[in-house]
């Protein structure tokens, strides 16, 4: 679909009426109703999708898990980085589908304390064996971003390098299955098409103009610095470094997938069970990510409009999990400011205006 | 110990789970896959009831399946019921096919449900007689279970005691009461499977002039049983089941459409006359061979009203169960109770008082729904929301009605419900022009305070399940045209505080409000199977012409108006 003329005097910014993605052409417009063609692309999707077509069912989870269970030392991989979606994933894992778990945390110099306590405390309770990787590898690359002023957004390139060191070390204990915490919002709707691909990789409309960046600037900043000449340009990369240096066959899944209803039915029992709680600081509020998500959000905002959370958020609400008022509350970036400058200083550059 | 009980391929598949004696859960295929009768592999019908138990397969001891013989037999029974081409002796011959649907039953549960160990097979009449007895109030019962519509079809009896099933006779095909239903059905002009209900609707407008005719065709035996005269079937050749001679006493099939003639009409009421003398016959033979004074009752044919209301009148027995999913959906059910109680000798559980055994919303899905799809709704508290519920009603508004749990089983029984004013005389034409677009002559049921219906029927006692007729008290006819059939009956559910909770407050205050204990009550659909989740019941309700939508406490009001 293309914009319609009638989409050319809206001012940019202006908030879809039923999700909280804003105008912002030539990748996300709205109509004359004030919805945005995100919104029709998933409306279409879900009104062609074969008829016999059914959602993701726990029983699809189980048969997968149930090729590979008790073949290896370590049934699955998981992904935790402290917050609820990835505990309740871990938790699902070992007590739900009594699978035996080696767990991975990662740490490029930008996680809280109190993340890292909080999964550390995960992994105490559920007794599973955890490899905890710090590293100040991804710094320079950090810093580069914000003082090229290039507008790539920092999570995308983030998730590329920690994807691949997930591939890496599932391959190093040969783990057949890596689980993550993705919500429901974070794949293009529930479909089977999930299960052949990792689901990280996909290139909506919603996402154009920051792929665009990013591949811009991995050619113009990364491919040409000698410390990152190796690293992948984007996901399909990742992936083909997988298979082919790491030999990893490993399939990237998320339980949330399958199972019905979202943080309401799972957040009770992670309190429950393994004493979880939500941490004072983090963007948007009631996740658990890492303080450059503060910074990263802003310069999102400031340069496309929008946020991958708002991408996600959007997503939510399209599937009926959250409200749009409950959505705008949680992405207020009503935060500190003085954060902001804390990243700014540990990344050792001058602060940019995000106005 | 955790028990999952599965019916499938043949139609209504269905799931249901024991968790420690207790129906946890129970729900029909066709409510997730919206496909009606759907005779697929429940795979979503089982992920809910597992979820349901908060358990995973893997907690799951024993996987029962309703074993269902002559599977393939019957399909071609059924597909050729119109042009039918067998022989009986033939049948015999090829009855090992039934084999290939028990092992894709096994497959289908070690691959689709990753469960190793064997499948429980319990034979396809004890999962009915289970699903019946083994819930029922009763200590000690007589059983009979007269299989369904369309069906294969062994009816049988027997009793049980305890947790202990004996069944003591088995009637076998072709001589089956579902089978001779489905035969008229076809020779009546409808489908076979979803036109047996239009039949018995039908039947309430004619004389059972051809009663005589229906004896000379069938010979029934002072224990139930009967025999067809084959000579007036073709079960050789030709292109429908009955031969010229079997027209020579009804005369021409009625062709599809919405023509009737009084011959069609008297036809039907034949037909169903002569199902009540076969169900009433083998009450009586039961009653006397087992001593018993209750009575369980399952199968397909158990979802013939005015046959149950009459062996609870004029049949010998004190008291009456009828499983509320007396078709094959209940038969998983069954399954699951027969090995929960009767091969693991557990003891009984709890009474199945209600069929609220599906999914249920919580108010804050019901909220999102409402708030991004742009609904104008509001959140009433409860006296609120009964008090301005009960006023549209008589107001001649039709509200749907969704409030907890889904049922299990064909009836909708004030969860997923339409309901409207049964004092008024266009109602039945206004539900059937802005929702249900039924054929004219079918009935809507009605729902009613239990300690009241003595005011309005010739009716004492409990029909929880809508599985009962009673006739309108003499005084009362014509105050209640919108529920009250041709034959001065009403098809009824009595409803109680222990088990109907905010439906009975409901139709309570509507009582308070007008001094009538009930309302016209009929399944939240149009012509799909009746709706399960909040989007489906928003979507029923902006596809038709309903006034207001209840979901939980929210009032939704059209947007349209
Ligand atoms: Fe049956
Ligand atoms: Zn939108």
């Amino acid at each position: 679909m293309t914009m319609p003329a009638s989409a050319e005097s809206i001012p940019v910014g202006t908030l879809c009426r039923r999700c909280v993605l804003p105008h912002a052409p030539p990748d996300i417009w709205l109509d004359a109703e004030g919805i945005c063609n995100i919104c029709h692309n998933y409306d279409r999707e879900v009104a062609t999708a074969p008829k016999d077509e059914r959602g993701l069912l726990e029983t699809d989870f189980l048969k997968i898990l149930d090729k590979h269970r008790g073949k290896h030392e370590y049934d699955c991989l998981c992904m935790l980085s402290g917050g609820k979606d990835s505990t309740a994933a871990l938790y699902y894992v070992k007590e739900r589908y009594k699978l035996n778990p080696l767990v991975f945390t990662f740490n490029h110099g930008f996680v809280p304390d109190e993340h890292l306590e909080s999964a550390r405390r995960t992994v105490k309770k559920l007794g599973v064996d955890w490899i905890y990787f710090h590293t100040p590898f991804m710094k320079d690359m950090f810093r580069k971003i914000v003082q090229t002023k290039s507008k790539v957004v920092i999570c995308p390139v983030c998730s590329l390098w920690y994807m691949l060191k997930t591939y890496e070390i599932a391959a190093m204990f040969d783990v057949p299955i890596i689980v993550s915490g993705w919500t429901k919002g974070q794949t293009t709707g529930g479909s089977r098409s999930v299960l052949s691909k990792c689901a990280c990789d996909q290139n909506p409309d919603e996402f154009r103009a920051m792929s665009q960046a990013t591949r811009e600037f991995m050619d113009k900043h990364v491919r040409t610095d000698p410390k990152y000449k190796d690293f992948p340009r984007n996901m399909d990369e990742v992936l083909k470094i997988a298979k082919k240096k790491y030999k990893s066959k490993a399939i990237v899944l998320s339980p949330h997938w399958f199972v019905p209803g979202g943080p309401e039915e799972y957040v009770p029992i992670i309190k429950e069970k393994l004493g979880w709680d939500y941490p004072a600081r983090s963007y948007p509020k009631k996740s658990t990510n890492c303080d450059l998500n503060f910074l990263a959000t802003k310069r999102a905002i400031r340069d496309y409009g929008y946020s991958v959370y708002h991408i996600e958020m959007a997503n939510l609400i399209r599937m009926g999990l959250i409200t749009r008022e409950e959505a705008l509350a949680l992405l207020e970036t009503d935060f500190d400011p003085a954060i902001l400058d804390d990243i700014y200083s540990k990344l050792g550059t001058p602060s940019e205006s995000l106005a | 110990m955790i028990v999952l009980g599965i019916s499938c391929y043949y139609h209504d598949g269905s799931a249901a789970i024991i968790r420690d004696g207790e129906i946890v859960a129970a729900a029909q295929e066709e409510r997730f896959d919206r496909e009606k009768y759907s005779p697929a592999f429940p795979i979503q019908a089982i992920n809910f009831c597992l979820q349901q138990a908060g358990v995973t397969i893997y907690d799951v001891d024993e996987v029962a399946f309703y074993e269902k013989m002559y599977l393939k037999f019957e399909r071609t029974i059924i597909s050729h019921l119109i042009g039918w081409p067998f022989t009986f002796r033939n049948f015999l011959d090829t009855m090992p096919l039934w084999l290939k649907d028990r092992l894709a039953v096994s497959f289908a549960v070690e691959d689709e449900l990753s469960f190793k160990k064997p499948v429980r097979y319990i034979k396809h009449h004890l999962s009915h007689a289970a699903s019946a007895f083994l819930v029922s109030p009763f200590e000690e019962a007589a059983i009979m279970t007269v299989d369904g519509v369309g069906e294969y079809a062994c009816a049988t009896w027997g009793s049980g005691h305890g947790t202990r099933i004996d069944i003591r006779q088995e009637m076998h095909y072709p001589h089956s009461l579902g089978l001779l239903y489905s035969i008229f059905t076809a020779f009546l002009g409808f489908r076979v499977f979803t036109g047996e209900g239009k039949v018995m609707a039908l039947a309430e407008f004619g004389e059972p002039d051809y009663l005589d005719k229906f004896r000379q065709i069938i010979d029934l035996r002072p224990d139930g049983s009967f025999r067809l005269d084959t000579r007036y079937f073709s079960f050789n050749k030709g292109e429908t089941m009955h031969n010229k001679r079997f027209e020579e006493l009804f005369g021409p099939p009625r062709p599809p459409g919405p023509d009737f003639t009084d011959r069609h009409y008297a036809i039907a009421a034949s037909l169903q006359r002569m199902t009540e003398e076969i169900v009433l016959t083998m009450a009586r033979h039961v009653h006397e061979q087992t001593g018993l004074n209750k009575l369980c009752l399952a199968g397909g044919v158990s979802l013939n009203v005015t046959a149950n209301s009459r062996i609870r009148e004029e049949g010998p027995f004190d008291d009456l169960f009828i499983q509320p999913a007396a078709g094959d959906a209940g038969a998983a059910l069954g399954a699951a109770s027969y090995v929960y109680h009767a091969l693991s000798g557990r003891p009984r559980g709890p009474v199945m008082h209600s069929a609220a055994l599906g999914p249920e919303y919580k108010d804050r899905a019901i909220e999102v729904l409402l708030r991004n799809s742009g609904a104008r709704y509001r959140r009433l508290e409860r006296d609120e929301l009964l008090a301005e519920t009960a006023r549209r009603i008589a107001d001649n508004q039709v509200v749907g009605w969704f409030q907890g749990r889904s049922e299990f089983g064909p009836r909708a029984l004030g969860n997923r419900s339409i309901l409207a004013n049964p004092a008024n005389p266009d109602m039945k034409d206004h539900l059937n022009r802005v929702v249900k677009h039924r054929e004219p002559f079918r009935p809507f049921g009605a729902s009613v305070l239990r300690e009241r219906v003595g005011d309005y029927f010739e009716f004492d006692g409990d029909s929880p399940f809508m599985l009962l007729v009673a006739r309108i008290r003499p005084d009362k006819l014509g105050s209640i045209p919108a529920v009250t059939h041709v034959n001065h009956t009403s098809r009824i559910q009595t409803v109680t505080p222990e088990h109907n909770g905010i439906y009975y407050d409901l139709i309570a205050e509507y009582y308070r409000q007008t001094g009538m204990p009930m309302v016209l009550n009929t399944s939240f659909n149009k012509k799909e199977p009746i709706v399960n989740t909040p989007d489906e019941a928003l979507a029923c309700f902006n596809d038709s012409g309903m006034d207001c939508l209840v979901m939980n406490q929210f009032l939704v009001e059209r947007n349209d108006r």
